[in-house]
């Protein structure tokens, strides 16, 4: 049955030419065609990124799917189903991959459902065993891995946050329309007002300063944006804040926040919880400030600052300036 | 109207988390299970969170029959904690958990909620803090043929249908979802209350209703798990952290200065 192929599907936010997480998740999935000798196809839904025929050429896709129709914006959840379903129906794959974003997280488990198989969200690298699959997922936050069995079939969704290996040039596949009739479909959830976040995000920043509750109060907050500002990066924060309303959500790194990558991650009173290392913990340089020198954040940073934030951000904004 | 919550029992997420930091979090000899004896279990954050939103429902008015339900062997803490806070129905379905998946744990509440007589709206938190999987809430609508509405922060019952916040990493945003529902809740909820002392007191003599996969007439072909854990294990973390000396000024200058001499800032 070697013929079945490892399809990665993409939809949703799409930013610099490709849907987020597109290259990660072919990454994950050219790596699982090649030891299970299954060819990789990549399903594209809505518009066609900009850069995914170059993309797929790098990524060793054999043929390139879009499916396009007007039900499937943004917030379509049912159309996603039902095109993944014909989709998958039509090319019966070893296992489907996406990258878990909110909105995967509702689909991919409908998806599994209506075709059969199973489901694993958090996945970080995945093999064959046999006609099966072994998934390796983050559990408690991040505290424990997970190593999963699957059957054939599975949808399998990835949180990847490892670096992908520069790959090699090649020629553009061009995509081929995969059609779906969608007609019959119709959207159970209505959108009032849409989510409009318009300012830079903290999955696309290379530097972010977060502060957590060692802060005191929502007032030094500031003292976070101004780092921020000075070093040319954007502000995060733990889910603390958050909850108590310091800042909106959309600035919580972590588990059930963001999953950043920045170049330089800057952690202010923050304690360093497995489930808001989930969101930070590929960043390339962290650097730490902290009054307790015990604090678990400490295990994850390059660079270590035993203080009071509020005397040391000050000091910290005035270097960067100074720069 | 009947609105049904599932909660889970899991481990103290925190205690997890401080048993990993010290370094001291371990696996048992079966290599799967946590050695957990010291670390308490109790219901998961966000099903606590579930039954706030139940409650603030009923708060606005909202005439409804509450229902909690929960997949585990153990569950008498949390469905006591539930009357008290003014649970009508209680459901225990006795089943091990550790032989279930998410798809065979959504298949007996998505059933036992069809037997006794369904439901307009399901609660269930966004994920459990033990497996993170957030999946049992989907294959509930999925079973039911239900909308679902993930991470709701907000809830208000309009002309029959739901008017939902959504706390979503873009920022809010506000949906529309006719009954019946599941709805997914999400931290930005806020605190969940507590119950009274008197309510507590009360709620000791209650007994939940027992229901085994078999009262269900499911097979055991039916809630065979599909996701098998085979194995689980703590990631290390590799530690080389360079503590900077002096005062605030010196290392924040110093700390500049490295940065800047690896290429991190420019
Ligand atoms: C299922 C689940 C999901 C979660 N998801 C997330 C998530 O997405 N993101 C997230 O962040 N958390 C998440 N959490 C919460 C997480 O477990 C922690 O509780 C949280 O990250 C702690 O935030 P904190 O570090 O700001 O606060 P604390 O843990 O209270 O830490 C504050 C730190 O500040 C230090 N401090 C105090 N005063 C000062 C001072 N003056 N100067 C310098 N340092 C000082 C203290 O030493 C301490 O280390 C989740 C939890 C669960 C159970
Ligand atoms: N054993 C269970 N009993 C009752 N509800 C559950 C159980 N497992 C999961 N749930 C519900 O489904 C949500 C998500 O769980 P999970 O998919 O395991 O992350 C939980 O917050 C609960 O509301």
């Amino acid at each position: 049955m070697s013929e079945q192929p490892i399809v990665v599907c993409s939809f949703g936010e799409t930013r610099d030419g490709l849907p987020a997480g597109a290259e990660e998740v072919l990454h994950i999935g050219r790596g699982l065609a090649q030891t299970s000798g299954a060819p990789l196809l990549w399903v594209v839904l809505g518009p066609l990124p900009e850069r995914a025929a170059e993309t797929a050429g790098l990524f060793g896709v054999q043929s390139l799917h879009q499916i396009d129709d007007e039900k499937l914006k943004m917030n379509s959840s049912d159309a996603q189903v039902a095109a993944l379903v014909a989709y998958g129906k039509a090319q019966v794959p070893k296992a489907l991959l996406v990258h878990q974003t909110l909105e995967a997280r509702s689909v991919a488990p409908r998806v599994a459902a209506q075709l059969g198989g199973a489901v694993v969200m958090n996945g970080i690298s995945v093999s064959p065993i046999g006609e099966n699959f072994e998934i390796t997922a983050s559990a408690y936050g991040g505290d424990t891995r997970a190593v999963y069995e699957v059957g054939p079939g599975p949808v399998l969704a990835f949180i990847p946050n490892a670096a992908i290996p520069e790959p090699t040039s090649a020629d553009p596949v061009a995509a081929e329309p995969f059609t779906v009739d969608l007609s019959a479909v119709q959207e159970r959830i209505e959108v009032i007002e849409p989510a409009c976040f318009d300012g830079p995000r903290l999955d696309d920043a290379e530097i972010i300063v977060s502060g957590g509750r060692g802060l005191g109060s929502q007032d030094n907050y500031s003292l976070i944006e101004q780092l921020a500002e000075a070093l040319g990066g954007i502000a995060g924060a733990s889910r603390p804040l958050v909850d108590d309303g310091w800042v909106d959500s959309s600035h919580q790194v972590g588990l059930t926040g963001r999953i950043t990558r920045p170049n330089l991650y800057v952690a202010i009173g923050i304690s360093g919880a497995s489930q808001h290392m989930a969101g930070c913990s590929a960043a390339k340089t962290i650097v730490a400030v902290n009054r307790d020198p015990e604090a678990a954040i400490f295990q994850h940073a390059r660079f270590g600052i035993v203080g009071d934030a509020l005397e040391i951000v000050p000091e910290l904004i005035r270097a960067a300036s100074a720069g | 109207m009947r609105i049904v919550v599932c909660v889970k029992e899991v481990l103290d997420p925190d205690a997890v988390n401080n048993y990993a930091v010290a370094g001291r979090l371990e696996i048992g000899a079966d290599g799967k299970t946590l050695t957990q004896t010291a670390i308490p279990r109790l219901m998961n954050g966000y099903d606590e969170q579930a039954i706030e939103a139940a409650l603030r429902l009923r708060d606005a008015g909202a005439d409804f029959t509450l229902c909690v339900l929960s997949v585990g062997t153990d569950p008498d803490k949390l469905l006591k904690h539930a009357a008290a806070l003014g649970a009508e129905e209680l459901v225990s379905i006795q089943v091990d958990p550790s032989t279930l998946d998410p798809q065979a744990t959504a298949k007996l509440l998505a059933t036992q909620i069809e037997a006794s007589g369904g439901a307009e709206v399901v609660f269930c938190g966004r994920q459990a803090s033990d497996d993170d999987q957030g999946v049992v809430p989907v294959l509930i609508a999925e079973h039911l043929s239900m909308s679902v509405v993930t991470v709701a922060r907000e809830i208000h019952i309009e002309d029959e249908a739901l008017k939902i916040t959504r706390a979503t990493p873009e920022g809010d945003e506000v949906v529309r979802a006719a009954c019946p529902a599941v709805v997914t809740i999400t931290n930005e909820l806020g605190e969940p209350r507590y119950p009274t002392a008197s309510a507590k007191i009360k709620a000791r003599r209650v007994k939940p209703t027992v229901v085994t996969p078999a009262d269900l007439s499911l097979s055991a072909d039916e809630i065979a798990p599909k996701v098998l854990l085979k194995q689980q294990f703590v990631p290390e973390v590799q530690g080389n952290c360079e503590f900077l000396e002096g005062d605030a000024a010196q290392v924040a200058g110093q700390l500049l200065e490295k940065l800047r001499a690896e290429g991190t800032l420019q």
